[in-house]
């Protein structure tokens, strides 16, 4: 394409958008809302999702032992599983003292004594190779002789998971109607354009412009304001979530967002590549619809 | 150049515009198209450039059937013809010259090629000293002849003028004939749609007559136009 060509096309566009003023302040403002909502679930749901994993992965089965079990016997079991990956012993006194590190108490320090109180069972802490396992493997070894129980923290990673797809759920809910919002407000912004350029228009089509010169400064429009939207949206996310992940990491022991610049930065770029490809398709279609003559 | 064989246009409203019209217009000839308002010259014209399809019959321009063409061949035929309206339809926030520089900026040509042939466009119609003056700066002959600038810039074979005269007064719609008049023969065929008798009178040219839609009389020779 000539030199020219692209100047004129380019051009247009941008004239088109800073003649259509509060319009196009509007059309950018409303993709960037849009997008920093859609933006946000997606950190959200994506974080849950990895907490939830990371429950799952840290998660053992404690097969708990009766009083007279054959500790052995039962070690021997559980490593017949192929699922099994490790099996490890703690005996209660092991278990008592994690537990009370766990809640924080320091009392054993204190009065070692208490010790004698400690009503918990010696168990096996088995952890299966695979975490989706983690159920079966839960379930026969609760089968072997002399396990009196296994649990595992089932309720957590089902929460989390739970949570997640809720997320992933309304994600996507909103994102139906976040992104045909935006379409409406590009293709309208764009259909002001059109009508306040009709005379031109036709003047293109008479003197033999092909149908897609037409179309591309209205394009060219509609992805301005879609850029200009997305990197206003990504501005304002991904320090907001760098200032997130760091509130978490200092106040939230127990839990951790992830953090990689790298994924950050792609993160931001494809939120401003969404709203360009709002913009494009928001435009495509007011033409569609307002520019059917040849 | 221009060949309608038994071309009959009816509207979707149902309206009846031109009824077995054949007419044949050659290379370097200069036609005008007259007749009362209503009956169908700029109907003609419209065939020509393809704005409609006929309902009936042949348009072949440029040995092209118009009916024929799809949509995306359109503007290619478009730029083989220049078309002038009774309204000018000049862009208001550009000058003469960009008015003109336009037709070629939409027709993806280079800026060598625009800053070659704007100059000659504009020295042709004689408003080479108006090039920075906006459209509301010039006089409607004046404005008329940016038009022409405009549909002459690309080198069309055909230029078609629809009541081109329409807004000016007896002097510069003479001038504007004398100018289209001397476009054509220089292989461009002129078409012009008008109703002014005194113009068609002296001018001798060949008068393709329309009524209601019927081509009532072509004159080949310095014909006359003596309806009302
Ligand atoms: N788009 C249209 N839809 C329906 N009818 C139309 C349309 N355009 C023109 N007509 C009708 O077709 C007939 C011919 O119209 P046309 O415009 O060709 O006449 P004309 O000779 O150019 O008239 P004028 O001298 O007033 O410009 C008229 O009866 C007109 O009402
Ligand atoms: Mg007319």
């Amino acid at each position: 394409m000539r030199l020219n060509t692209i100047e004129f096309l380019l051009h247009e566009g941008w004239e088109a958008a800073v003649r259509n003023g509060l319009v196009t302040l509007a059309a950018i403002s409303n993709i960037a809302v849009a997008l920093l909502i859609l933006g946000g679930l997606v950190l959200a749901g994506v974080n849950l999702e990895h907490m939830a994993a990371l429950q799952t992965q840290k998660a053992v089965i404690i097969v708990e032992l009766a009083n007279d079990a054959d500790k052995n016997a039962v070690e021997q079991a559980l490593w017949d599983d192929p699922r099994v990956e490790d099996v490890r012993f703690v005996d209660k006194e092991q278990a008592f003292k994690q537990m009370m590190a766990k809640l924080g108490l320091d009392v054993l320090e204190k009065d070692p004594d208490l010790l004698g109180v400690n009503v918990l069972p010696d168990s096996f802490h088995v952890k299966p190779s695979d975490p989706q396992d983690i159920e079966a493997v839960a379930q026969e070894s609760e089968a072997i002789e002399g396990v009196a129980m296994a649990r595992w923290a089932k309720q957590v990673t089902d929460k989390l998971l739970t949570l997640a797809r809720g997320i992933r759920i309304s994600g996507i809910v909103m994102g139906i109607v976040l992104g045909m919002a935006m379409l409406m407000i590009v293709s309208t912004t764009i259909r002001l354009t059109i009508y306040a350029r009709r005379q031109e228009i036709r003047i293109m089509q008479l003197v033999g412009a092909t149908g897609w010169f037409i179309r591309v400064p209205f394009v060219i429009e509609g992805v301005l304001d879609g850029l200009a939207g997305g990197a206003l949206a990504a501005a304002l996310l991904l320090p907001m979530y760098s200032y997130c992940e760091q509130y978490v990491a200092q106040n939230l022991q127990f839990v951790d967002l992830i953090y990689s610049t790298q994924a950050l930065v792609l993160f931001g770029l494809a939120v401003v590549l969404c709203g360009v490809l709002f913009g494009a398709a928001g435009s495509l279609m007011s033409l569609h619809r307002y520019l059917r003559r040849a | 150049m221009i060949h309608l064989q038994s071309v009959s246009m009816v509207y979707p409203d149902g309206t009846q515009a031109l009824s077995g019209v054949d007419l044949h217009i050659e290379r370097g000839e200069f036609a005008f198209g007259t007749g009362h308002s209503g009956s169908g010259k700029s109907t003609l014209l419209g065939l020509i450039y393809r704005d409609i399809v006929p309902t009936a019959g042949k348009v072949i321009v440029d040995g092209q059937d118009v009916a024929k063409l799809p949509p995306q061949r359109v503007p290619y035929l478009r730029r083989k013809v220049g078309i002038v309206f009774q309204d000018f339809r000049l862009l208001p926030q550009k000058t003469v010259w960009e008015n003109v520089g336009f037709a070629l900026d939409v027709v993806g040509a280079s800026r060598r090629e625009k800053y070659r042939k704007v100059p000659i466009s504009l020295e042709l119609v004689g408003l080479a000293d108006k090039a920075e003056a906006f459209p509301h700066q010039l006089s409607a002959g004046e404005q008329q002849r940016v038009s022409i600038a405009r549909a002459l810039v690309k080198g069309p074979p055909i230029l078609l003028a629809d009541e081109p005269t329409g807004n000016l007064d007896p002097v510069a719609s003479w001038d504007i004939i004398q100018l289209l008049r001397s476009i054509c023969g220089q292989n461009t065929t002129v078409v012009v749609a008008t109703h002014d008798r005194e113009i068609v009178n002296r001018s001798k040219c060949r008068v393709i007559e329309l009524v209601q839609g019927v081509i009532v009389r072509d004159d080949k020779q310095g014909g006359r136009y003596d309806a009302p």
